[in-house]
């Protein structure tokens, strides 16, 4: 009988080779299932809006690696429109979409009001002109009977008006401001005159009427509303974006629709803001249709539908004389609504003549919600006194055209100082930690030196608010002069942000905003996650979506120049190569030295991904006594370079690592079967010595048998890596092949000569007599040492591969990173690591078992003697059992420490894990053996 | 021990046949047990397997009744079923078709527990080669039908007579790798007899074992019928067959 036909015979030898090659198979296999997967998701996931960011030479030095900051309209400029004629014109460029922080702008919201119903009735001397002709208004004959929330008496009440903002971590009451006077009902009054008859509205007798300071006005009756002037509410800053509106089109697609309108505006030289001005006003004169009014008046081919802030900013700056013949309009599109936490309320108290607090008649706020338009009212300002109703809308549409701005808003190119980051400690799973560098306090919360009509302003109604600015100083600009926005419609940043994709998208600072929510407190105790809401005196490290879109010209309008100069802060490129990351990296790598070529900063942020950092924010609100107080850690969403090639190479050296701790742990085991295997061939080893064969021919004679399996198995590497051209899997048959020999070798040393029955021992009395199953399979046990001991060892590697295995999967999260990519890469790989895991865990488990089963026969007849002897099954069952719970607790050790060794070496973090996972599957061991000796 | 060629009928050990007597009197009560195993209509067929073979049958329609201190041999051929009846009557297998009764019970209407139980107190079987435990002495052997009941202790003295009975009294601490072919098989004699057996079930007993062994077992078997214990015994020892009280020869 030859060798080949020998290692047919020996099925055991046939099987574990079998094994072998099929773990081989479905390991490569599965291993490059996942890591295709995982370039795939790596590669189709890294390439976002655009590939590279150009900024200005030494605008924003960064490592290779490093976490970009989520704020590159920075306002810092620096370069020029014929920089970015260039870059469009290189070969490989698609889109370069620049992008200028243009400026902040300070507005007041509005001169805001209490109306309380006070409705007189119809009157042809008051409301019969207003009605007639207006198809929205209401028939005479139809007006509702009078009614009015205020008595015929007039009482005296306390009205008090308080501004506050949250930024959902603390409060800051802005302005709190009381006044007191008597209201009543209002009346009409008919008075002679020279020319006839006067109609008038007056309050009743005796009213004194409540007016706050200066600039609010007072208290007046009209037809529907007795109004009470309020105090200004709190200054609003918002900051404006200058974009290139066909580029940020071509950038984000369909959701950059919303541009359209900037694409169709004026050109700069119809864009001077008195010219504007005279055109509108030469525009009501001829009378506007209804439909004009509602849709917006056609301006040079724009339908400008919020124009009446542009024309009551219009007057008032040429009536107060800011307006110039420098001055120019830009064209905005604003956002829609606002997340700026701002509440306005007014308490109504009705009091007796000594203060007391007679009647609580009722508080009435408004919040800046998403009916907030920055630069634009959709609607007056105006708080509704309790139980009224408004009648106004008797009068028609005509009523509304009033609203909008009653302030122009003030443009500044100031900015203060941003906060600078310091890089703290890396945690486990990469994440950077960063302690914010505190930029300057500003103020805000104040009021205006005059009023729209020149009036002083009473400034100590108001208590100036400390806050943290953002951005750095800038001085541009030549002739500043009071633009006048142009509001051409509204933009939603959540679209924007929906367009931009989840996994490499760059935050444009006030265009694309990263919110922040804070995690730890100034103590450093955790927090339930709180996102930090825009608020008007908070830190500043909040960013808020952009205010307004600009073109470049209004960029330029704005800080004054007459001509192009370097304004642009960064430009987004994406390259003209189609594809995936990787197939349009090196094209994308070309470009961008191309760019660094015209001596600007060029950084690949193709293959980038988001990342959290954890920031230490120092400095964040300050006392009346000036202490200032840490608010404590926030996490915001920023950019880590290089995610992919990050990514991609520690999840491919886990799967990797994977795959040989599969194998590795089964070809362990196949050493152990094949030496007990060995053991079942020595009586077939002591004929053939006692035929006259030599140990050394003996163990060339098993050598053979081993040398068909490991040709088997050279073959079946040779041909699984030329399939798979991988050099992973080289090594790894290689490795397979190397450790099975040395199991064949060590094999054949075990077939060396022994005398055992003289060598046998008589009967030790020191053993423990057999009265039980338990004992019974520990004597079985110790009599048969070698098999025990090999199968101990055995169940222990297959208990710490186990655990390794486990670490391993554990810890594929942190080895990934702490990307957004990395989170979409280990999802990928999750299921085929999982798979090549459980894999290795039934070949280890096979194994075992099959090392267990050299043993069956024998096992078989000895139960079946105990059988006939008169053991009950259940006997029989414990014997089982036993015999396998002690080779089990015998391997515990080897396997949790072995387990605890590996995940150790592997995964330290998941250390504890491997080890409970060893000990988990040696326990698993014990009935599955139990069950297959059965 | 001595090289006779006719088995040797006198106790085979030092021991006195008062021993063995006392002993077979206290556990054993032949009266109230005539025919403590009997086989009915047995019908013994092994299915084929997948590789198509066809199914065989070894014992067709076989009936046998053992009565107490009887010696019953079954001789025939190798592959004749011999083996094949034994572990029926022994309640290891169950047959195709037909009845088994012990004490006039069937083993139909028994679960495994109950007939693992019967089996401790009625039946020893002494498996072809002996069938001992590796690792285990001679005594520990013997004393193993003792350990589900728990009674390892109170039969240890019992168990040494019967090691001395079969003439094995200095061997007792031997394991079976230090035994020879025949000391293994009068090991698991003895230890078949160590609950008291009333029937003993002997495969082949003195196969592969020289004469003046095989003579030694026969003798120890012989002397066991005239406790009152039943013996079915396999063989196709011509001396054994010669002594047996009934004899079934399997074609």
């Amino acid at each position: 009988m030859n060798a080949v036909q020998r290692f047919i015979r020996s099925r055991v030898l046939l099987l574990t080779a079998a094994i072998l090659i099929v773990a081989m198979c479905m390991s490569v296999f599965i291993q490059s299932q996942s890591q295709a997967a995982l370039n795939r998701t790596v590669d189709e996931n890294s390439r976002g809006l655009y590939d590279i960011l150009v900024q200005a030479k030494a605008g924003n030095t960064k490592d290779g690696g490093a976490l970009i900051q989520p704020d590159i309209a920075n306002g810092q400029g620096g370069i020029s429109f014929q920089q970015l004629e260039k870059i469009r014109g290189l070969g490989g460029t698609s889109v370069a979409a620049p992008i200028s922080l243009v400026s902040r702008v300070t507005q007041n919201l509005e001169a805001p009001r209490l109306d309380a119903m006070d409705y007189l009735g119809y009157n042809a001397g008051l409301a019969g002109g207003a009605t007639a002709g207006d198809p929205t208004g209401t028939d005479s004959k139809k007006w509702p009977a009078p009614e009015s929330v205020l008595p015929a008496q007039p009482k005296k009440y306390r009205l008090t008006a308080t501004a506050v903002s949250s930024d959902g971590v603390s409060q800051q009451t802005l302005f709190q401001a009381s006044a007191e006077g008597t209201l009543g009902k209002g009346q009409v009054v008919e008075q002679q005159t020279a020319g006839g008859k006067s109609i008038r509205i007056a309050g009743p007798a005796g009213e004194t009427g409540i007016k706050f300071p200066a600039p609010a006005g007072g208290s007046e009756h009209n037809l529907f509303n007795l109004s009470v002037a309020l105090p200004m509410a709190p200054q609003v800053t918002e900051s404006v974006v200058a974009v290139d509106p066909a580029a940020e089109r071509a950038l984000l697609g369909s959701a950059g629709d919303f541009l359209a309108p900037l694409e169709k505006a004026p050109p700069v030289d119809t864009r001077n803001a008195g010219a504007i001005g005279r055109y509108f006003e030469q525009l009501f004169a001829k009378s506007p249709t209804q439909q004009e009014l509602e849709q917006g008046p056609d301006f040079l081919g724009v339908k400008l539908k919020y124009w009446a802030p542009l024309m009551t900013q219009y007057q008032q700056a040429k009536l107060s004389g800011q307006i110039t013949d420098a001055s120019q309009a830009i064209p905005l599109i604003v956002r829609q609504g606002t997340s700026l936490d701002l509440k306005y309320s007014v308490k109504i108290q009705e009091i007796d003549d000594s203060g007391k607090v007679v009647n609580d008649v009722g508080t009435v706020s408004r919040s800046l919600d998403k009916d907030y338009l920055p630069f634009v009212s959709k609607s007056p300002f105006a708080l509704e006194w309790p139980g009224s109703t408004d009648h106004s809308q008797l009068l028609g549409n005509t009523g509304n055209f009033g609203q909008g701005l009653y302030q122009p808003a003030q443009w500044s190119t100031d900015f203060a100082a941003a906060p600078k980051y310091k890089d703290g400690e890396a945690s486990a799973n990469g994440a950077v930690g960063k302690s914010a560098m505190p930029g300057d306090w500003v103020t805000v919360n104040k009021l205006p030196e005059k009023s729209a009509f020149g009036a002083m302003v009473d400034q100590a109604q108001r208590k100036p608010v400390d806050e943290r600015s953002y951005r750095e100083n800038l001085s541009t600009g030549s002739k500043r002069a009071t633009p006048l926005p142009m509001v051409y419609g509204t933009f939603d940043p959540a679209q924007i942000q929906k367009a931009a994709g989840d996994v490499n998208k760059l935050p444009l600072g006030g265009y694309d905003p990263a919110p922040m929510t804070l995690q730890k407190d100034a103590a450093g105790n955790d927090t339930a996650a709180k996102g930090l809401k825009p608020s008007l005196s908070a830190t500043g490290l909040v960013s808020q979506s952009a205010g307004a879109i600009t073109d470049y010209y209004g960029l330029a309008a704005a800080r004054g120049y007459d001509s192009n100069a370097n304004v642009i802060d960064a430009v987004r490129v994406r390259a003209s190569a189609p594809g995936n990351w990787k197939q349009a990296q090196p094209d994308v790598d070309k470009l961008a030295a191309q760019i660094r070529d015209m001596g600007l900063e060029a950084t690949v942020v193709a293959g980038s991904a988001r990342e959290d950092a954890n920031i230490f924010v120092p400095g964040y609100s300050k006392d009346d006594a000036g202490k200032e107080s840490d608010l404590g850690t926030v996490v915001q969403s920023w950019v880590r370079q290089d995610a992919a090639d990050a990514v991609s190479g520690s999840l491919t050296s886990t799967n990797i690592t994977l795959l040989f701790l599969t194998l590795c742990g089964a070809t362990l085991l196949t050493g152990a079967s094949t030496v007990s295997y060995i053991r079942q061939r020595r009586s077939e080893a002591g004929i053939l010595r006692a035929m006259g064969w030599t140990q050394k021919r003996v163990r060339r004679w098993v050598l053979e048998e081993f040398g068909i399996g490991a040709a088997i198995l050279a073959v079946a590497g040779i041909a699984l890596s030329l399939l798979s051209w991988n050099l992973a899997t080289v090594i790894v048959s290689a490795s397979v092949l190397l450790i099975y020999f040395a199991a064949a070798y060590f094999a054949a040393q075990q077939l060396r000569h022994r005398d055992v029955v003289d060598q046998e021992p008589q009967h030790d009395e020191r053993l423990i007599a057999v009265d039980s199953p338990l004992t019974f399979a520990y004597r079985q046990l110790v009599t048969n040492r070698f098999n025990s001991v090999a199968l101990a060892v055995a169940v222990g590697v297959f208990g710490a591969a186990v655990g390794a295995l486990i670490a391993l999967l554990i810890d594929i999260p942190r080895a990934a990173g702490a990307s957004a990519l990395s989170g979409l890469a280990s999802a990928t790989i999750a299921l085929p690591s999982v798979t090549l895991a459980v894999c290795g865990v039934l070949v280890g488990l096979v194994l075992t078992l099959v090392t267990g089963r050299f043993e069956l026969r024998a096992k078989r007849e000895q139960l079946g003697t105990l059988k006939a002897m008169g053991w009950n099954p259940d006997m029989l069952g414990q014997v089982r059992f036993f015999e396998n719970a002690l080779v089990g607790t015998a391997a515990l050790v080897l396997g949790v420490l072995g387990a605890l060794g590996l995940g150790l070496l592997l995964a330290p973090y998941a250390a504890l894990w491997a080890a409970l996972a060893g000990l988990l599957a040696v326990l698993c061991w014990i009935p599955i053996a139990t069950k297959v000796v059965k | 021990m001595t090289d006779n060629l006719q088995p040797d009928l006198t106790p085979a050990t030092e021991s006195t046949d008062e021993s063995l007597l006392t002993r077979a009197n206290t556990i054993v009560k032949a009266e109230d047990h005539a025919t403590p195993l009997q086989l009915s209509n047995i019908t013994i067929r092994y299915g084929g397997d997948k590789g198509g073979a066809e199914p065989v049958t070894v014992v067709e329609d076989f009936s046998l009744t053992l009565h107490a201190g009887e010696m019953h041999c079954i001789a025939g051929r190798s592959g004749s079923g011999k083996t094949s009846i034994l572990t029926v009557g022994a309640g290891l297998t169950l047959p195709t078709s037909g009845r088994v009764l012990w004490e006039g019970d069937s083993l139909e209407k028994m679960g495994d527990d109950e007939i693992a139980d019967r089996r401790r107190a009625l039946i020893g079987y002494v498996d072809q080669g002996g069938a001992l435990i590796d690792g285990m002495s001679a005594l520990e052997n013997v004393l193993l039908p003792a350990v589900p009941d728990g009674e390892v202790e109170q039969r240890t003295e019992m168990a040494k007579d019967l090691l001395d009975l079969v003439g094995l009294g200095r061997r007792m601490r031997h394991r079976p790798a230090q035994l020879s072919g025949g000391e293994r098989q009068r090991v698991a004699i003895a230890r078949a007899l160590i609950l008291g057996t009333r029937v003993l079930v002997v495969d082949e007993p003195t196969a592969s074992l020289d004469r003046t062994s095989a003579n030694r077992i026969i003798s120890i078997l012989k002397d066991t019928t005239s406790d009152g214990i039943a013996v079915l015994v396999a063989s196709h020892d011509h001396e054994l067959v010669r002594l047996s009280d009934t004899l079934t020869e399997l074609i």
